[in-house]
């Protein structure tokens, strides 16, 4: 059986660990490869980098962080952020990425998934779907949660998946942030709509949150960000409150 | 200790390069020819790709290859180079090395390709590392006609497949032991250790 994953997420750009600071931009909170090796060891199952690069030479720090972070992880990477083409996920797998998550990129040509699920296998192709409640169901929004778009969240879920996703990450832009739960009735709607794993992300404030993203929304795996990098809960905390609850998780020898 | 990984071109070998350098004495090199390939004193097939593809690649040194296996070459081989060990398989045309009998299918899972951390019972592949959570990635299993060479097993939803095999000097692992954190590393630094000295 499966266990319950849980994946620790760092925002990148310029080949630097950034955090947002309300009303005052990023600051630059450390390493990435050293940061993604102390999560391993700490017992994070999966690390995803999310670049929030703003331009061409940021990015282009991109692919050598992803190398030398894959020669010193041990455990799955993911990379997401302005990737568009099937070369930029080429790129990315080469550079050592296990996965690559496409957004708005999708949304704009839904076939870039099935181009690149053909060419790289569905196990590394992650459609990563952005949505906010909207009367009783959920818009997909693109461009960083600023644009919205026709789309139904689950229903675009099953589109993703029918045309090569193996992974849907799903992030609740109404709770991104906020630190009071992930979104479980949009994350339950879409794991029940799909076959493939479903990554709950967005709202995470404590131990318990993931708990419940498990528990009564179903997901396979769960994002935790903030909390962990500002030291109000660690791995082992998490992971101890979901053996507690009975949750099959990894645990660390 | 020559190691030399078998790139079938789809790259990302980085992790499991340097899982395998951290063996003191083990001399890790990259190589696309498959003759090439077995000019060496350990052979890595690794797990990236489709199938129909790596036997493409694999063809001209297919014959080869194969009795320099049944001659004592150590060899293993991850996810899809497990699969490359076995006759043939359903994800694409061509023939697989035929190391192993018995011929590789679709996981029979509603949730296809079995992405995550899974489990490996009654696993005996090595003396000294024993394996317990492992990571997984893949949509195809090996269906070993001899359950004799099965050294681990693995369920996914009511699926249960060979998580390892290993018939002489040869290992085969549908899992990524170079993702699967401190075990997994371990299990490739024994492998040097043990089937390959």
């Amino acid at each position: 059986m499966l266990t319950r994953r849980l994946v620790v997420c760092l925002d990148v750009k310029g080949g630097r660990v950034v955090k947002g600071v309300q009303f005052e931009g990023l600051r630059d909170v450390g390493d990435p490869v050293e940061l993604a090796r102390r999560y391993e060891a700490e017992g994070a199952d999966e690390v995803t980098f999310l670049d929030i690069s703003a331009s061409a030479e940021e990015r282009g720090t991109l692919w050598e962080l992803v190398r030398r972070t894959a020669e010193q992880l041990f455990i799955p990477l993911a990379v997401g952020g302005g990737v568009r083409t099937v070369e930029d996920v080429g790129r990315a797998l080469r550079a050592g990425a296990d996965k690559v998550s496409i957004n708005s990129a999708a949304v704009a040509n839904p076939a870039l998934l099935t181009a690149c699920a053909e060419r790289f296998g569905a196990q590394c192709v992650v459609a990563s779907i952005d949505a906010k409640r909207d009367g009783d169901r959920w818009r997909v929004y693109t461009h960083g949660g600023r644009k919205p778009t026709d789309l139904d969240a689950v229903a675009w879920a099953r589109e993703c998946v029918a045309r090569g996703a193996g992974e849907v990450l799903l992030t609740s832009i109404d709770r991104d942030g906020a630190r009071t739960g992930y979104d479980l009735a949009l994350t339950r709607a879409v794991s029940e709509a799909v076959a493939v794993p479903v990554i709950a992300s967005g709202g995470a404030g404590s131990a318990a949150h993931v708990r419940e993203a498990f528990q009564e929304g179903g997901a396979d795996a769960a994002l935790v960000a903030g909390i962990l990098h500002d030291g109000l809960t660690t791995v082992g905390a998490i992971k101890a409150l979901l053996r507690e609850g009975g949750l099959h998780i990894r645990s660390v020898a | 200790m020559r190691v030399t990984l078998f790139d079938y071109g789809a790259g990302n070998l980085h992790s499991l390069a340097k899982a395998l350098a951290t063996v003191p004495g083990a001399e890790v090199r990259v190589q696309e020819d498959p003759l090439r390939a077995l000019d060496t004193d350990v052979l890595v097939l690794p797990g990236v790709g489709a199938f129909g593809a790596a036997v493409a690649r694999l063809a001209p040194g297919r014959e080869a290859m194969r009795a320099a296996l049944e001659q004592g070459l150590p060899c293993l081989g991850i996810c899809l180079g497990m699969q490359l060990l076995f006759e043939g398989s359903d994800e694409g045309e061509g023939a697989g090395l035929g190391y192993f009998a018995g011929r590789v299918t679709r996981l029979a899972t509603k949730r296809v390709p079995e992405i995550g951390w899974n489990q490996v019972e009654d696993e005996r592949t090595l003396a000294g590392a024993r394996l317990d959570t492992v990571y997984y990635a893949h949509s195809f299993v090996c269906r070993a006609a001899e359950a004799s060479v099965v050294t681990g097993w693995t369920t996914h939803e009511q699926d249960r497949f060979p998580a390892a095999v290993r018939r002489g000097r040869v290992v085969g692992v549908q899992f990524h032991p170079e993702k699967s954190s401190t075990a997994g590393v371990r299990f490739v630094q024994t492998f040097l250790r043990e089937v390959a000295p």
